[in-house]
């Protein structure tokens, strides 16, 4: 096994440890969100967040600000580094996510609309803002910055310790936000119109979840990178929907589901030599497809 | 003009309000005063766009009126709301199916917004919500996820999860749309119950004649202004002539308006529909579910009144 070598050999160990916790972490802040982003069918919106995304981590770049600093550089120098570029990406995230909720006021295909165009428009600032860091890194003799294929579908090497006590951070952070708000978030996500006759603060409840979505892909991007850190988000959910009823094993399933899907998926990566967030795709359908068969079959045995 | 006194007893009171949507061409709704004594039932009456959803987002605080006033219990409606003062059935469900909650676990929702203490006031919540769909006959399906009811039984678990937190007011919004006449009669018998063993104020739009004169004590017709305001034995073919005549002229033409017509302007959107009412059946209409609007019959020259016997 070539995982096991990674682990333990010195020269590796240091890049692929940080990002096997990180990976943990990510996988059950994603596992949690995903059957919220499932029923409430923000799939779509985390498309544009995690683009948005993109977009933060070209502007960032662009300050100067690209998480990566020179080899001799200490441990601290790097984890401030790291972290003051997740700072950005998510402020950037949040803004464009709480903009995008703003112009979707309006109903679902002015949604619809708002997100398309964000989506595009982050994609388009991230890559001219990645190129010109990169000429610039290169002009002034600093290191470069990661290159946009890593930004986009993940990457090992840039996941830092600081990035890997980030997501587990955000995990607690998203724990204790969902566990505070659960009883006014479960009844808004089963039923909004009611929900808010009965008091319940639509607009808060969806701004909540937008941002506990963008900092969930931040902190996932680094390892799935920002177009396949929505799959994250969508998949466990998904299957976990079809395989029980009662909530509590909904979220157990999906939970275990996301952390499957990621630490499957990364040892493949490792196996095979391919990008981390594709091969954690691929884990994950195949994950829903045995999850759907499974839900069929069992529908179809049911008296 | 009602006096203080008498405003903060209402129920629901509304004092000259009128509201205009951003894009409408002329105010949804304009000057509307009434009030809603505690436990009584109220039927408004009114055709597609005559401003009957807009007075419910006002009742439910979703929209504020540009002048005027509503208070619902003594509170802004929002207030209310919060307080768990208002029940309200939708006239669509929009919840959403998939969500892996049991009957019991949905109607257990709004209580649990208000509940106090932890697991025991969870617990109770719960005891709380069965009772409640005991009370609408639906207590075996407490156990049942919510994707796997039947239209009529997830239409008892919503009446149930409104009336669950023991409202003050209950709204029901177009009730009778898309269920059948067994339906209805089980329907009526539910929210009679409801009203009897709650003492809920209930109010109930609708576009349908059927709907609201089913256990009414008062109807109102509302049509960008409140038109009439009487109780189901006084709602003569005149009032109700009244209250759809302009929009209808425009529809029909200039006609005699006469009983059969006056049913007929229950819902103008859908054109010369059921031509079965007449003045002798009319207040045989205004008993619940023997409303002779049924389909058909409306084709044919129109019958003079007092010559049909559908019902």
């Amino acid at each position: 096994m070539r995982t096991l070598e990674y682990l333990t050999n010195p020269s590796l160990g240091p890049f692929v440890r940080p990002a096997l916790v990180g990976a943990v972490g990510a996988s059950l802040m994603c596992g949690l969100l995903s059957p919220l982003v499932v029923l409430k069918r923000m799939s779509f919106i985390g498309q544009g967040v995690s683009h948005a995304a993109f977009g933060g981590v070209g502007l960032a770049f662009a300050i100067g600000v690209t998480g990566v600093v020179p080899l001799d550089a200490s441990a601290g120098a790097a984890a401030r580094a790291d972290l003051a570029l997740m700072a950005l990406v998510l402020a950037y995230c949040a803004v464009t996510a709480l903009g995008m909720a703003r112009l979707g006021r309006r109903g679902e295909a002015e949604a619809d609309t708002a997100i398309g165009i964000v989506l595009v428009g982050s994609m388009a600032l991230g890559s001219v803002a990645v190129a010109l860091a990169a000429a610039r890194a290169s002009r002034l003799g600093l290191p470069p910055p990661p290159s946009i294929d890593s930004v986009l579908f993940g990457s090992f090497t840039t996941v830092s310790w600081a990035g890997a006590v980030g997501t587990w951070v955000g995990l607690a952070l998203i724990i204790g936000v969902l566990f505070a708000l659960r009883r006014p978030m479960l009844f808004w996500a089963f039923d909004e119109p009611v929900a808010v006759a009965s008091g319940v603060r639509a607009g808060l409840m969806r701004h909540v979840l937008h941002i506990l979505l963008a900092l969930a892909i931040v902190l996932t991007m680094r390892l799935a990178g920002v177009i396949l850190a929505t799959a994250l988000l969508v998949l466990p959910g998904a299957a976990a929907l079809r395989l029980s009823r009662s909530l509590p094993r909904v979220i157990a399933i999906s939970l275990g589901l996301g952390l499957l899907g990621v630490l499957g998926g990364l040892v493949a990566s490792i196996e095979f030599d391919l990008p981390p967030g594709a091969c954690i795709v691929f884990v994950e359908m195949a994950i829903l497809s045995v999850a759907t068969l499974a839900s069929h079959t069992r529908a179809r045995s049911a008296p | 003009m009602t006096s203080p006194e008498r405003r903060d007893q209402a129920a629901v009171s509304f004092e000259h309000v009128s509201f205009r949507w951003p894009a409408g061409p002329r105010p949804a709704l304009e000057d509307i005063t009434f009030d809603v004594r505690p436990g009584e039932r109220l039927g408004v009456l009114g055709p597609n766009g005559g401003g009957k959803s807009t007075l419910l987002k006002l009742m439910l605080g979703l929209i504020s009126p540009d002048s005027g006033r509503v208070r619902v219990c003594g509170l802004a409606p929002r207030d209310a709301c919060a307080a768990g003062y208002v029940g309200y059935l939708p006239q669509r469900i929009e919840a959403e199916l998939r969500f892996p909650v049991s009957a019991l676990g949905a109607v257990t929702m709004p209580l649990l917004l208000r509940a106090k203490g932890g697991r025991a006031g969870a617990r109770a919540a719960r005891q709380q919500a069965r009772s409640a769909l005991e009370l609408v006959g639906a207590g075996e399906l407490a156990d049942r996820p919510v994707g796997s009811l039947s239209g009529g039984q997830l239409q008892r678990v919503m009446i149930a999860r409104a009336a669950a937190g023991h409202p003050r007011v209950l709204l029901l919004d177009e009730p009778m749309v898309g269920v059948d006449v067994v339906g209805q009669e089980r329907f009526a018998g539910m929210i009679a119950r409801l009203h009897e063993r709650l003492g809920l104020t209930i109010i109930t739009v609708s576009h349908d004649l059927r709907a609201v004169a089913a256990g009414s004590d008062r109807i109102a017709c509302l049509n960008r202004t409140l038109h009439a305001h009487t109780s189901p034995g006084g709602l003569t073919p005149q009032v109700l002539a009244e209250v759809f005549r302009h929009d209808v002229a425009g529809i029909f033409g200039d006609i005699h308006i006469d009983a059969h017509k006056a049913s007929d302007c229950a819902d103008p959107s859908h054109g010369p529909a059921p031509g079965a009412g007449a003045a002798g059946a009319l207040s045989d209409a205004l008993r619940p579910y023997v409303y002779p609007g049924s389909p058909g019959g409306n084709q044919g020259p129109r019958e003079r009144p007092g010559t049909t016997t559908e019902a």
